[in-house]
């Protein structure tokens, strides 16, 4: 499946880069008339005038061993470029995955298994925080955190592990905003059906103590929407992670890849795409993984009855 | 309509930023920058005040990232901003555009022949001393068409370079080219090492491979996507030169209102920058000080083509006449702008300033009535004819423009179409003859490689010119432009040009719309970086130090 995936997305990519308007000798030289000779010479060696599948067939051949291919605007391998930035989008995902994680199941299952004011506060705030996109988030916390009260930088990555999570923070706040609001409300929502279900009454009826109820019956069936609501928001982290590091000057993926369009960095593109590809494919094969462990019923492998 | 919906979404950010900004009120009674700001030829200063205490370390913003630090492949700020600290030339670059001695001093036997005689103890960051073999080596680099550089027509009429003695050497012209100095001291003249070059092979100015050169900072540690670190030479070859700050991290901030925070929150200490949408915000800040320079690039209308309405000069005049210049000076460049008169900025007055500051102020304005300028279109026969302008409504500037010139359009009797790309293919409008066609021009911030206004005027009034799209060619400014090429007395070249500027003028090939001025903005207890546009070229930060 993966492989199947990523080869998929592979052609899709590069045929699309391929089809793109725009010529990259044109944004090098910065709309100075180079010499014949010197167009010759780049074309040459970016091998722009190549057939599609040929070109392809070498850059496919290329990343099967790690090689991603010539980046034109910094005159580098696109793997070397792309092994410098690619643990700050890695460490922005995980920190923004945490906090979804541990404060968007832990608000909804307080907000699922408490009633009154606790569960309508929960409601309320994540209502309003699952409307703000994340580079409104960006804005609204650099300007209060870091501007107002200058307790977070704005700007770069830090050095060693604690400055790291301090520049990361602010971030991976903004990043999670989001989906941490959806994530509580769908577990919220997850907790309640279950307590809505035959065999949870039964089981109070029987007089089952609470503890073990929730443990047994309420959070083990809940599980699995919370974990298919949760793989989904981990893995569009991916995606929307490019709008923060632009806004806090990180040097992750997701702003390369945007700098790189702009630049029509062609090969660049192509290889960034790909990892982000393989690392959505990579966070739900982790989601089915996890189904299997949490409910035996669901056989890895095993075709939909 | 994407496009116009992507601009929205830009405003709409925009304006809550202000808005929070606003209410978080972190500064707005107490401004301190010197700001002079507004329309008219003022005289701005070239440089501010030098530094006095050291500073251990300071971050310095670039647009994007730097991406090579090989002289040859520079052409755009984030490359000649870092380079100019790093590298010199044989000549350099003052502030006010006089170019002087820079590792040689320069003699001009006859008018073909070009003796340059380099320093004593001029030394690479490596220890070892600059020979006539590292210059030869470094200016031929652009002549080579394997490596592809972008400077190879600088050198059209060079025969040939050569090291003619121990701490010499000599280019030899096929005819007289006064052009050429300025060029020398400006990107294609920076000088690297040759063994350092050749052991480096394709790596070089990669952040592999780095690069070597003479400067007064060299280079750290460079990670692509972290930026890019330079440290204090403390053994540079000049001892009268000794940089207060001992390192400067030049890092990329593609993101406005991302820059903007950082430099209130002294992330970040410093940017050169033009038309900043938050440059108000910024001046109301006690944390950030705003200095204007003069500003060497030329903010202008390219009239692409002649075929259509635009064709008669009499037009392309009205057009210019009914231009609200002030509205694309207040709009884009929040006032940090100067009306021109000319297509050359009097920032580029680095020699023959005298001459060419009578033969400025002589100019007529070139703002006028709506009556007369109706009136030429009427003699034009050009009523009720259309334009259309090639522009790109996902970038805000560009929009600006178009709407100010769709206004002085319809203003005069003619009819004015936009016809917008996308943001990424602007750029093809400079490179593509099949992008133009159907334009009558389209807008550009130009700006020439050195303090002369020949060097930008060269590229679009000469048949030959680089960005003449037009065709446009009038033997009398051919003929100037060529005597003033040939002229070694500065004062008849001077003259020369402005005399080709002032007939330039009449037909308007481009039409001028801002002098952009050169804006530094920096955290307020540094001063001493070179204010005017001579930082791309020349080194800005030998003064800079902390305040008091």
């Amino acid at each position: 499946m993966l492989v199947a995936t990523l080869l998929v997305s592979s052609f899709v990519i590069f045929g699309a880069l391929y089809l793109a308007p725009g010529n990259p000798i044109a944004v090098l030289s910065g709309g100075r008339t180079l010499p014949p000779e010197s167009v010759a010479v780049l074309e040459e060696r970016f091998h722009l005038n190549d057939p599609f599948f040929p070109r392809y067939a070498s850059w496919v051949g290329g990343v099967v061993h790690g090689d991603f291919g010539y980046s034109i605007a910094h005159r580098q391998d696109v793997s070397t470029l792309i092994a410098s930035r690619i643990w700050t989008t890695a460490e922005l995902v995980l920190y923004a995955s945490l906090l979804i994680l541990s404060i968007g199941i832990g608000l909804g299952l307080l907000s699922g298994l408490t009633r009154g004011a606790t569960d309508t506060g929960v409601l309320v705030t994540t209502a309003v925080s699952a409307a703000i996109p994340a580079f409104v988030a960006s804005i609204v916390l650099t300007l209060i955190f870091a501007v107002k009260l200058g307790w977070f930088p704005t700007q770069r990555n830090g050095v060693g592990f604690l400055d790291q999570v301090h520049h990361l923070t602010l971030p991976a706040f903004a990043l999670a905003i989001s989906s941490l609001a959806i994530v509580a409300r769908v577990t919220r929502a997850a907790v309640r059906e279950e307590f809505g279900r035959e065999h949870v009454q039964t089981a109070t009826s029987r007089g089952i103590p609470y503890r073990k109820l929730v443990r047994r019956h309420v959070l083990r069936n809940a599980a699995i929407p919370i974990t298919t609501i949760s793989g989904i928001t981990v893995a569009s982290l991916i995606a929307v992670a490019a709008v923060v590091e632009r806004a806090f000057g990180l040097n992750g993926l997701g702003a390369y890849l945007v700098a790189a369009a702009a630049s029509k960095d062609f090969a660049v593109v192509q290889g960034i795409s790909l990892v982000l590809v393989a690392a959505f494919v990579l966070v739900n094969v982790l989601v089915d993984v996890l189904y299997a462990v949490l409910d035996p019923r669901v056989r890895l492998g095993a075709r939909a009855q | 309509m994407r496009g116009t919906r992507k601009i929205r979404t830009a405003a709409a950010l925009l304006s809550v930023f202000a808005v929070v900004s606003a209410a978080c009120g972190r500064s707005a009674t107490t401004s301190t920058s010197a700001s002079p700001t507004g329309g008219g030829t003022t005289e701005l200063p070239t440089t501010t005040t030098p530094g006095t205490q050291p500073v251990d370390k300071i971050t310095w913003a670039l647009y994007r990232e730097t991406a090579s630090l090989d002289p040859i492949y520079a052409f755009d700020y984030p490359e000649n901003t870092v380079l100019s600290v790093l590298c010199e030339q044989l000549l350099r670059q003052a502030p006010d555009g006089t170019i002087g001695d820079g590792l040689a001093s320069l003699d001009y036997p006859d008018p073909t022949t070009m003796v340059f005689t380099l320093k004593d103890g001029v030394t690479f960051w490596d220890g070892n001393p600059l020979t006539p073999e590292d210059v030869v080596f470094s200016l031929e680099r652009n002549t080579d068409a394997a490596l592809g550089g972008f400077y190879g027509a600088t050198f059209s009429r060079v025969k040939s370079i050569e090291a003619t003695g121990s701490n010499q050497v000599t280019i030899d012209l096929t005819e007289p080219d006064f052009w050429l100095a300025g060029e020398l001291a400006s990107t294609p003249g920076w000088i690297v090492e040759k063994a350092y070059v050749e052991s480096k092979g394709k790596d070089f100015g990669t952040s592999a491979g780095g690069t070597m050169c003479t400067g007064a900072y060299e280079v750290g540690t460079w990670k692509p996507g972290e930026g890019l670190n330079v440290v204090r030479n403390d053994s540079y070859w000049n001892p009268d030169v000794k940089p207060l700050v001992n390192e400067i991290d030049f890092i990329g901030a593609s993101d406005e209102a991302s820059m903007t925070s950082g430099m209130l929150t002294g992330d970040i200490n410093g940017v050169y920058s033009f038309s900043l949408s938050t440059l108000d915000q910024l001046k109301q800040s006690s944390a950030v000080t705003v200095t204007t320079g003069p500003g060497w690039n030329t903010d202008a209308f390219i009239v692409s083509s002649f075929a259509g309405a635009l064709g008669d000069a009499r037009v392309r005049q009205a057009l210019s006449m009914a231009l609200d210049r002030q509205g694309i000076i207040d709009q884009i460049y929040k006032g940090a702008a100067q009306i021109p008169k000319s297509l050359s900025p009097p920032g580029t007055f680095g020699y023959g300033r005298d001459v060419f500051q009578q033969a400025y102020d002589a100019l007529p304005d070139l703002s006028g009535s709506l009556d007369d300028a109706k009136k030429l279109v009427q003699e034009a026969g050009a009523e009720g004819q259309t334009i259309t302008i090639g522009m790109s409504s996902e970038l805000a500037n560009l929009a600006t423009e178009a709407g100010a010139y769709q206004a002085a359009a319809e203003a005069i009797g003619l009819k004015a179409k936009l016809k917008s790309v996308s943001a990424a293919n602007y750029i093809n409008f400079f490179i593509d003859p099949a992008a133009r066609e159907g334009i009558d021009g389209f807008f550009t911030t130009n700006y020439g490689d050195y303090a002369d206004p020949a060097g930008l005027l060269g590229t679009l009034v000469m048949p030959d010119g680089s960005q003449n799209y037009s065709g446009y060619s009038n033997q009398q400014v051919t003929d100037l432009m060529n005597a003033a090429r040939a002229e070694p007395d500065e004062t008849k070249r001077a003259q020369d040009v402005a005399d080709a500027q002032t007939i330039i003028m009449q037909d308007m090939p481009w039409i001028p719309n801002a002098f952009p001025n050169s804006t530094r903005i920096s955290s307020s207890n540094l001063t001493g970086a070179v204010a005017s546009f001579a930082y791309m070229f020349a080194p800005w930060a030998d003064q800079l130090g902390g305040t008091g």
